[in-house]
């Protein structure tokens, strides 16, 4: 008799519960709106991996400077020396630091989440908070070394050219702004949807390494896009951080190859990219508890 | 009454078995054409339950009520699903069927230190993990010094972790759980790590989140004294089913009696094939419990006979029969024997009695020898009874395994002699 009156009540108090566990999965709804309670923790997160990755290290954040210069040593000796590749006419040290800075930006915001599942297996498995907090921590580690690469390559275009800082305030600031959001962007979708794919399919692993080098020579980074035979030009530019790139070099140094149009292309493609990236991350992540 | 502050229904969670990876992608390819574009049933979800048996229910139509400021246990053996029903709990994984519903915030404990980094400091590591069980900032500042203070890490608190002893570091990882403050606390097994003063410690927290603090606790755990003294109600989950709910006594005293090792009686009734030789035959050896209530299991409390019947093959052989108990770990506890004596052809039977308090929880197996004159083997029945004794303790607040094979009840006074104030030698 008490479970039958037990079970009446609480039918007609259905409306009193607050949350509901139930078998489907959503696209946007729960992780979405949970992500601003967490914020402090993908604070933590970002502290975290500074503080891991500087401990006991020699020259601790010193590296996030040494790598970009280093890398541009050798492109200056082997692309600018050696093989004498045309740079736009631009400063061959800040044409190619330029890209590599951008580079590191995309490739270290896709591999960083591409493996989202994977590294954080057991973690996710033992606590519940929104998964897209760390995908979206890696991005925001990998802005704050971008940052630090920045600043080398604005202290040494204020050194070589003052008056393209000087005389375009507006042009290089929107650039920086709009190039660098788009290039992270577009490795945080990348890495999102492939996070879930290797997550299911482990060999995808390799691929993802043999796409961050392939794409490297689909954009602009070690040569200008007005190299390119204009037959080719447009299927370069469908690559959303072609004209990106461009875009930059021209914001900084007053050259480059792109239209509004390609530029609006690379930002709705990105937005597009992101957005999927992000409701497939939300509505899968659960269900790949299970296959992990 | 309480209010259900959650309200379990009809869950259910398939697991597929076997090597996920080779193959997969075209299964799911298949899997999608057949129930997407065909519109055919998912073949995955037979209505009859696991019919595939590369697939296996983790759980199966599991329906209770949680209500408000209850402690509630859940019990079962490994694999019984305990650890997937949490988890849907938590919101780590989501059922196949069914549905969860609740009020208040929730918070799981599947283990302690959940996302500690080993290269951190003990202060980081409190923030991180707070974090990740959804503390908000205030309340960590808030209790920072609490939970360092209940950790006894204080100086250490600037080391990294990976410095600290085990038992350092499981305090610290216990430390920041026990200050969280949800509605609803799951926790997993928690106890199954550290020694048993640390055991001691967070029951006793649990024990203070949900009395004084009116906290709806989720428990899981092995610990049968744990699960009685601290749960309210309990269930029992064996192979995905709810197979009893009820007062947590109850439901433990009926999973221990059904799962209690024990071999209580063997009985031979054709002398030709009974275990013996041309001296001796055995008849049959019984072990009687004496309980109020035959459901219960044996406790450390209960007294025990044994009684068994042999045939004596020779006349006016003297015999003297032994009785040995062992522990699990092939320890002698005892050996005890008969009077010698002359035995007439035929059947003869005997009775040993073991009181009650006398030994402790545990696994115990008992032989019998048949000795001749005192001093030659007629024939050693090895290991023909055993039984599991089950902890009971009383007005304990300690749940650590006791010492020792034997726990007797001797009589045991302690006294004041002198009041302090009026004699107190060199001071």
């Amino acid at each position: 008799m008490e479970t039958i009156f037990d079970l009446s009540q609480t039918t007609s108090s259905k409306k009193s519960w607050a949350w509901e566990i139930k078998p489907e999965s959503f696209w946007w709804k729960g992780q979405f709106l949970q992500l601003w309670s967490y914020r402090h923790l993908l604070l933590r997160l970002v502290r975290r991996d500074f503080l891991i990755h500087h401990q006991q290290t020699l020259l601790g954040p010193l590296w996030i400077v040494f790598q970009p210069v280093i890398v541009l040593i050798i492109y200056v000796l082997i692309f600018e020396k050696a093989v004498g590749l045309s740079t736009d006419g631009l400063p061959p040290s800040l044409f190619y630091l330029s890209g590599i800075i951008l580079w590191t930006l995309f490739a270290e915001c896709f591999t960083g989440t591409s493996f989202t599942f994977i590294q954080n297996g057991s973690l996710f498995g033992k606590v519940y908070f929104p998964r897209l907090i760390m995908p979206l921590s890696v991005m925001l580690v990998n802005f704050i070394r971008f940052g630090i690469q920045f600043l080398i390559f604005f202290v040494m275009l204020l050194v070589v050219d003052p008056r393209q800082v000087i005389d375009h305030p507006l042009r290089w600031f929107s650039a920086m702004i709009f190039s660098t959001v788009v290039v992270a962007s577009f490795g945080l979708g990348m890495g999102l949807i492939f996070s879930i794919l290797t997550a299911k399919y482990r060999d995808l692993v390799n691929v993802i390494h043999l796409i961050v080098r392939l794409l490297m020579f689909a954009t602009p980074i070690i040569y200008p896009l007005s190299i390119v035979d204009p037959a080719f030009r447009l299927w370069v530019s469908l690559n959303p951080m072609c004209p990106v790139v461009e875009f930059f070099r021209f914001g900084f140094m007053g050259q480059g190859t792109f239209t509004g149009v390609q530029l609006l292309y690379s930002a709705g493609s990105t937005l597009l990219l992101v957005l999927a990236g992000s409701l497939l991350f939300n509505k899968f992540g659960n269900r790949l508890q299970d296959v992990i | 009454m309480a209010e259900p502050i959650i309200q379990v229904e009809a869950l259910s969670k398939l697991y597929a078995l076997g090597k996920v990876g080779t193959g997969s992608f075209r299964q799911d390819i298949k899997r999608w054409w057949l129930s997407s574009v065909l519109k055919k049933n998912d073949p995955f979800f037979s209505e009859t339950g696991a019919a595939d048996d590369s697939h296996i229910w983790a759980l199966h139509d599991v329906s209770f009520d949680v209500k408000e400021g209850e402690v509630f246990g859940i019990i079962g053996s490994n694999g019984a699903g305990k650890s997937t029903l949490l988890k849907i709990l938590s919101g780590i994984i989501n059922p196949t069927r069914g549905i969860v519903r609740g009020r208040g915030r929730i918070n799981s404990l599947l283990e302690i230190g959940t996302g500690f980094n080993d290269e951190l400091s003990g202060r980081e590591n409190i923030y991180l993990n707070g974090y990740f069980l959804g503390m908000q900032r205030r309340e960590i500042k808030k209790k920072f010094d609490e939970i360092v203070a209940f950790s006894g890490v204080e100086q250490f608190i600037d080391t990294p972790v990976k410095r600290y002893s085990s038992g350092m570091y499981m305090r610290l990882a216990f430390a920041v759980a026990a200050h969280l403050e949800p509605d609803i606390l799951i926790v997993d097994e928690v106890l199954a790590v550290g020694d048993a003063d640390f055991q001691k410690k967070c029951l006793g927290k649990m024990q203070e989140v949900s009395s004084r603090q009116g906290r709806t606790i989720l428990y899981v755990s092995h610990n049968m004294q744990s699960v009685i003294s601290l749960c309210h109600r309990a269930m029992h989950l064996q192979k995905g089913k709810m197979i009893d709910i009820g007062t947590s006594l109850k439901v433990v005293n009926a999973y221990m009696s059904r799962h209690q090792q024990k071999r209580y009686r063997q009985s031979w009734d054709d002398i030709n094939h009974s275990p013996g030789n041309n001296f001796i035959r055995v008849n049959f050896v019984e072990l009687i419990p004496h309980l109020k209530n035959a459901d219960d299991p044996v406790d450390i409390r209960t007294p025990i006979t044994i009684r068994f019947k042999f045939w004596n093959l020779i006349e006016g052989q003297n015999i003297c029969v032994g009785l040995h108990l062992f522990t699990q770990s092939r320890e002698c506890i005892f050996d005890v024997s008969s009077t010698p004596q002359e035995f007439r052809k035929g059947l003869a039977e005997g009775q040993v009695d073991i009181p009650g308090n006398f030994l402790n929880d545990g696994s115990y197996y008992f032989s019998l020898i048949f000795v001749k004159d005192t001093s030659v083997e007629l024939f050693y029945l090895e290991d023909c009874l055993s039984l599991e004794v089950e902890d009971y303790r009383e007005n304990m607040n300690w749940f650590g395994k006791w010492s020792g094979h034997v726990r007797p009840k001797f009589p045991f006074r302690v006294r004041q002699l002198a009041h302090a104030k009026e004699a107190v030698p060199g001071s």
